[in-house]
């Protein structure tokens, strides 16, 4: 009786420093942040592109970046949502079911989602390289597509499998197709999943710098056109911080409160569509 | 008997290997209450679920033989699933609304065939909730999910949503094993009055509901079918020796064994070959009458 009591104890007792070391990264992260970065945050950062001496320590902002990262990291999850909801829903029973091949195209999604990114990097610049193309937003939203493809269709075919078998029968045994049935009941019934996962992939594709180093390039004026090259956040926190001003240090820090600000902001406004969204679903 | 409805001819159904419908030949009369009784695991479910190929969802299934809805073989490579299961309403087990809204649920089904005026929806889903007797619950709350519905009426729902695309046949799988006294004796009564329009199969459990409801009984046992005639026939001068045993109550096995591995809840398939090895282990034991309860 008593080792049982011991052992519950001792548990009870790792998981409490577990918790505290998983609430203690995001706080301490949230505090660094804030103590380096606030002091260089101000208003000229997020409504001006970079000056002429910007690099230096003198006037400018960062808003090339903001809009950069946002414009990718949208179109990247826009397009990979469209062909991560097609496959999730392929991968139901009713279309490939348990056959050799899901498994096959699950075994790929779970090898894809391990690829380190700055390997997408290199494949996409490879391939860019190879036809013609040089850096721009397209390049970038392209790559990251590819890195977000991966996540969102797991998330999503985890998402699409939980939903009860006899909710999908109950509408099959109306007489609809299996295109009606997914958007109309699985689709709906998925949607607070389905969130979670389209913010999952955005905040991998709006944080992930390694991908886009040579597929988005790097520019201090916001984009026009899709060939244009693009600025994104998380590389300029990377510059930023490699030079050797003090004063340019502490913008990268600014920036990184920006992008946190960014993905927690959609994070809050995606939970609180969810709970409308969701007033529905089945239980 | 009347003219067939459902004409069953030789059917057979697989499971991975395992036979769950042995050579199964039947005719289901048009605008009757025929009822498939039998224990857990002997095929009821499987039985209903070919007539409207919902079967065709189960991994590893496999279906041999013909069956004619109103002269069509269903089974055959050119039958129109989706058509069939409009013509085919199915009632299951746990009632299932859709994640909508009251009203959505009943218009689910005839919006997908194309109904798009207003006012003729709002009159076909007041129609189908009186019918099933939710109009009056429920007609200031048409804007409510669904899912907040009490179970009794979430089935009572179902049955509404069936209807509103306009069937010929209700197929209702143990409609009332979920529900309560009250919620079943009012799904009994509705299936009872639409039995003069529809033509309904029920597979239950309970041989109360089969004596009081049906016109006809299929009694199936272990996927094979021990006898099928009219529900007087068959309650009262059973031909079959199994069929006699089932209804004086030696339906023990099938609470014993549904409260030992609960059984339904289950995919169908693991269902049929769990029930069909527990109760061929336990057939062979000699029955104690302190087993049941």
């Amino acid at each position: 009786m008593h080792r049982r009591r011991v052992e519950e104890a001792i548990f009870k007792g790792l998981m409490i420093a577990s918790i505290t070391i998983v609430a203690g990264s995001l706080l301490s992260i949230v505090a660094i942040l804030a103590w380096k970065g606030l002091p260089a945050l101000n208003i000229a950062m997020v409504t001006q592109t970079p000056k002429g001496g910007y690099y230096l320590g003198k006037e400018g902002g960062i808003l090339n970046a903001i809009v950069g990262s946002l414009y990718l990291a949208t179109g990247a999850t826009v397009l990979a949502f469209i062909i991560s909801l097609m496959v999730a829903l392929f991968l139901q029973r009713e279309y490939i079911g348990k056959t050799r091949f899901a498994g096959l195209v699950r075994l790929s999604l779970d090898i894809l989602w391990g690829i380190p990114s700055i390997v997408y990097g290199a494949f996409g610049f490879a391939i860019m390289l190879y036809m013609g193309i040089r850096a721009s937003l397209l390049g970038g939203i392209i790559v990251l597509t590819l890195l977000e493809i991966p996540i969102l269709t797991r998330a999503l075919d985890e998402v699409v499998r939980m939903i009860p078998k006899d909710l999908k029968e109950a509408s099959y045994a109306l007489g609809t197709t299996r295109l009606e049935t997914s958007f109309k009941v699985v689709a709906r019934q998925a949607l607070p999943g389905i969130i979670t996962a389209v913010l999952l992939a955005f905040g991998r594709g709006i944080g992930d710098a390694a991908s886009i180093l040579f597929t988005a390039g790097y520019t201090d004026r916001i984009p026009t056109s899709l060939f244009d090259p693009v600025a994104s956040l998380p590389l300029a926190i990377f510059f930023q911080l490699g030079t050797p001003f003090p004063e340019v240090q502490a913008r990268a820090y600014a920036s990184a409160v920006i992008l946190l600000v960014i993905i927690l902001s959609i994070s809050i406004v995606s939970r609180l569509l969810t709970k409308r969204l969701a007033r529905n679903t089945v239980k | 008997m009347n003219s067939a409805c459902i004409d069953i001819r030789n059917l057979n159904v697989f499971y991975d290997g395992h036979t769950a419908l042995k050579n199964i030949s039947l005719s289901i009369p048009h605008r009757q209450i025929t009822a498939i009784i039998g224990p857990s695991g002997c095929g009821k479910t499987t039985l209903l679920r070919s007539i409207n190929r919902l079967i065709d969802f189960s991994d590893g299934v496999k279906v041999s033989g013909e069956i004619l809805v109103d002269g069509q073989n269903i089974l055959g490579p050119k039958a129109d699933v989706t058509s069939l299961r409009k013509k085919i309403g199915l009632i299951s087990q746990k009632p299932s609304p859709l994640p909508m809204s009251v009203y959505d649920n009943v218009a689910y089904g005839p919006r997908i065939h194309g109904m798009r005026d207003k006012k003729e929806l709002d009159k076909t889903v007041r129609n189908c909730l009186e019918t099933a007797g939710l109009w009056e619950e429920l007609k200031d709350r048409l804007r409510t999910s669904a899912t907040k519905l009490s179970v009794g009426q979430q089935q009572r729902l179902c049955l509404a949503r069936s209807l509103a695309v306009k069937p010929e046949i209700l197929l209702c799988d143990e409609p009332t094993s979920a529900l309560d006294p009250v919620s079943s004796q009012n799904i009994e009564n509705k299936l009872a009055e639409l039995k003069k329009y529809y033509t309904i199969v029920i597979v239950t459990h309970n041989i109360h509901q089969a004596m009081r409801l049906a016109d006809y009984v299929v009694h199936l046992y272990l996927g094979e079918l021990v006898e099928y005639g009219p529900a007087n026939e068959v309650f009262q001068k059973p031909k079959e020796d199994r069929t006699r045993a089932y209804i004086n109550g030696t339906a023990f096995k099938e609470l014993e064994i549904d409260s030992q591995i609960n059984l339904k809840g289950k995919v169908c398939p693991l269902n049929f070959v769990f029930a069909k090895e527990a109760l061929e282990t336990r057939c062979r034991e000699e029955w104690k009458p302190t087993a049941r309860r």
